[in-house]
């Protein structure tokens, strides 16, 4: 049967903004949409409304020629419109299965074979009665999708699916999304990542600060008409310049580092070694869970070392806490934002005198210099163009390109000769991504040094002079970067070995 | 020293009455927090429930109405705490707290008159058979219903949590209200009717000590039982079976310290009577330090509101 979900004159006002400004678009099942836009642009909001979160202030959505009120999730599901959320709609603590039977009306038995029969159908395999807090980002999403599938949607939308998933996971989601669409079921696609949209959609929607801008047939487009589209302006590729004249002078040497975790659920690093060199930024590859957070933590001083094990500037540092290596004049920007480096319900000059206790004048005698903090954050918040100038304001009302360019902005003031980056433009958009990208580049362009751990491979060959890959908490040979190939990193990422 | 057998049934017999409010008030209570919402009024809801249990005793001479009228004062007065921090947002702990106050005032204030009277005996089952086989007699025979009920109440709670529907929607609720939501649960409805369930066995543990355990109002008479209700959930870890363990060593050792008292043991009585709050909270810090079970029943969201945005 086929499907048809049309949105019709779609508008959604909140206090200051306007979300969905007219929207319509139609759609029909057998292809998959693309519904593109950066953050903020209110893509969110649009399928909230389609998924019964929240209604609009005006206009309608039709599925199948019929008017469609969607006054609570259970509309939405009771009409065959599934939605897997950007952030997981999961219970951390209930068992996978728990999850899955909450809202559904069949017996255990009964249900626990569907899920057997879906899970064999599409090449899941899940434990059923475990936590889902034990399974990794990949696997919720998965318990997400089953979750749609077991009310056999007509229209399922997924929103930012891949913002959390590893390149193996991607590509999985990726050949599940065809497979549902072979079978007709309509699949609306949230992102603002352009190279999947080029890769699996059929029709793209782009939306700019609550407005559709355009839609078309993606054969139609290319990245850089697309990008353009997005952001409203020409988006410049930006590409470093490895030169070759390399200061060989060494700033901060990781020699035998060991860290063996209690935690089951971490991973431990065995035999750490690498250097690097002023002026240079070392890539560090991997998918997701094979101990980036245990080596941030380790380089940050979350976890403290052996004193010889770090040598940073001549000086062992290993057992130093984060604000003790601080002074020695590093600077980290964790991968969690709104966890790790920033306190979200304080405002934003609150945190930026966060980490500068000693080096900065913002304390005096134990009082804090509110203005001299303020008359920074001001600073940081027009250098780095966040775009706000009210440093009054709560850290959580920015957007997470907004917050990053704070964090980094923070991180820079007392000009560090070594910035480590974790992810550092997770979940951003494009604009938001470039400008992160071109300050790491300037780090390097000023003689200081940047250790990159990221799971985005595009990122790392754009940015690094060397590269390795991380796998089960052990680092491969370090390569230059201009001998390294998308390729290479894959095969070395999944535990593959090369010359 | 001969210890005779029966005496020993006779003091497990008073431990376990003494653990009745306890294991009332926190198992209701835990059906409350698992939903996320902490609610601080536990020992204030005790006390309404003690003297509303009395009053409509001596008033209506009923103990039908009135122990299901102290069930309906602590619906009551835990209305008032459902109605501020879930249709106005209050904070749990500020409310809680003030609820505890309220109740302790307004129930001095009722009990006034109530001062003085003797309470009615409470009929009792099984009592036949409590000579029957000694020892084991008085331990399982001759006891209110109120008391069979609360010794089974751990473990309907615990089948109510992990094997039914609803019990699984209040879990979910208590993980995370949002995710809840947006699957299209009443959040707002499931953390009122558990506040309101809470409230009901808060009024029966504490119309259990003003109708049966000693059959009177006294001014202050739940003595911070409410308290230690709230200790024994959270140090329970939300465990409905490591409750009743909790409120068996705790009623126990109260119990204990007091023969111990009267023997004259030589030691300092205030030690004696802090030594119940320090063993328990000790026992059940040890029975329950496995970091991941802790963090599997903790509820996440509590103590925190739930907005939901249109």
């Amino acid at each position: 049967m086929n499907t048809n979900l049309k949105i019709s004159n779609v508008t959604k006002i909140y206090p200051g903004c306007v979300a969905n400004d007219n929207i319509s678009l139609e759609f029909e099942s057998g292809k998959i949409y693309a519904l593109l836009g950066e953050n903020g642009a209110g893509k969110s909001t649009l399928v909230k409304i389609l998924s019964g979160v929240i209604m609009p202030d005006e206009g309608q959505i039709f599925l199948n020629n019929k008017v469609l009120k969607l006054k609570s999730p259970i509309d939405a599901k009771k009409n065959k419109i599934g939605m897997v959320f950007q952030h997981f709609n999961l219970f951390e603590t209930l068992s996978v299965f728990e999850n899955l039977i909450i809202d559904s009306n069949e017996t255990r038995e009964n249900l626990r074979e569907k899920i057997q029969s879906i899970m064999k159908k599409y090449n899941f395999s899940i434990d059923l009665d475990i936590p889902v807090l034990n399974l990794s980002a990949g696997q919720k999403q998965k318990v997400e999708i089953i979750r749609c599938l077991i009310r056999s949607p007509d229209v399922l939308i997924m929103d930012e699916p891949t913002s959390v998933l590893t390149e193996q996971e991607t590509i999985e989601l990726f050949s599940s999304l065809k497979q549902f669409s072979e079978e007709g079921i309509l699949i609306i696609y949230i992102t603002h990542k352009l190279k999947e949209v080029m890769s699996i959609c059929d029709e793209v929607a782009v939306m700019r600060k609550g407005q559709l801008v355009s839609v078309s047939k993606i054969i139609n487009e290319k990245i850089e008409t697309l990008a353009n589209k997005m952001i409203g302006q020409n988006l410049k590729t930006i590409k470093k310049k490895i030169s070759n004249e390399k200061s060989k002078e060494q700033l901060i040497k990781i020699s035998n580092l060991n860290y063996s975790s209690e935690d089951p659920f971490e991973t431990n690093l065995k035999k750490i070694n690498f250097e690097v060199n002023r002026g240079e930024c070392l890539g560090i590859a991997g998918i997701s869970g094979n101990g980036q957070s245990e080596l941030f933590q380790v380089l940050s001083g979350e976890i403290v070392s052996e004193k010889d094990s770090i040598i940073f500037n001549d000086n062992p540092i290993g057992n130093l806490n984060p604000q003790e290596r601080r002074e020695y004049l590093m600077a980290f920007s964790p991968e969690d934002r709104m966890e790790q480096a920033a306190i979200p319900q304080m405002k934003i000059f609150e945190n930026v005198a966060l980490n500068n206790f000693k080096s900065s004048n913002f304390f005096n005698n134990g009082l804090i210099n509110e203005k001299k903090i303020k008359e920074h954050s001001q600073k940081i918040l027009s250098d780095f163009s966040v775009n706000t100038d009210n440093v009054e304001l709560k850290s959580q009302f920015l957007s997470g390109g907004n917050l990053q360019k704070l964090i980094i902005g923070r991180e820079l003031i007392t000009s560090p000769e070594l910035l480590i980056c974790f992810n550092p433009t997770w979940g951003l958009d494009v604009g938001a991504i470039n400008y992160i990208h071109e300050t790491l580049i300037k780090i390097n362009e000023q003689k200081k040094s940047v250790i990159l751990i990221s799971t985005d491979t595009d990122e790392l060959l754009k940015l690094s002079d060397k590269i390795c890959v991380i796998y089960k908490g052990k680092l491969s040979k370090i390569m230059n970067a201009n001998e390294v190939t998308p390729e290479k990193l894959g095969i070395l990422m999944g535990g593959g070995e090369i010359d | 020293m001969i210890i005779d057998i029966n005496f020993v049934g006779l003091i497990i017999t008073s431990i376990m009455a003494s653990a009745v409010p306890l294991i009332l008030a926190s198992c209701g209570e835990l059906i409350t927090e698992r939903s996320g919402v902490l609610n601080l009024g536990v020992e204030g809801m005790m006390i309404i429930g003690a003297i509303s249990g009395f009053a409509l005793m001596t008033v209506t001479g009923s103990l039908i109405i009135a122990v299901f009228g102290a069930m309906l004062a602590g619906v009551l007065i835990s209305t008032i705490f459902a109605f501020l921090t879930q249709t106005l947002i209050t904070n749990h702990v500020a409310t809680g707290l003030a609820l505890t106050i309220f109740g302790i005032g307004i129930s001095a204030m009722i009990g006034k008159n109530f001062v003085g009277i003797p309470g009615k005996e409470f009929p009792v089952l099984f009592g036949s058979l409590k000579d029957a086989i000694p020892f084991l007699s008085p331990i399982l025979f001759g006891h209110s219903i109120v008391f069979y009920f609360a010794f089974a109440l751990p473990f309907i709670t615990n089948y109510f949590l992990k094997k039914t529907k609803i019990g699984l929607i209040v879990r979910a609720v208590g993980d995370s209200p949002d995710s809840a939501s947006n699957q299209g649960i009443n959040v707002r409805l499931v953390r009122y009717l558990c506040i309101l369930y809470g409230g009901a066995m808060c009024g029966l543990g504490g119309a259990y000590l003003s109708m049966i355990y000693t059959p009177q109002w006294i001014e202050n008479m739940t003595g911070g039982r409410g308290w230690i209700a709230l200790a024994l959930v959270v140090f329970s870890t939300w465990n409905p079976i490591k409750i009743l363990i909790g409120a068996m060593i705790f009623g126990g050792l109260t119990i204990i310290q007091f023969h111990m008292q009267a023997i004259g043991v030589r030691i300092p009585v205030q030690f004696l009577t802090a030594l119940p709050y320090i063993v328990t909270i000790i026992v059940l810090v040890v029975i329950s330090r496995d970091s991941r079970k802790i963090r599997l029943s903790t509820p996440s969201s509590l103590g925190k509101s739930f907005y939901k945005d249109n």
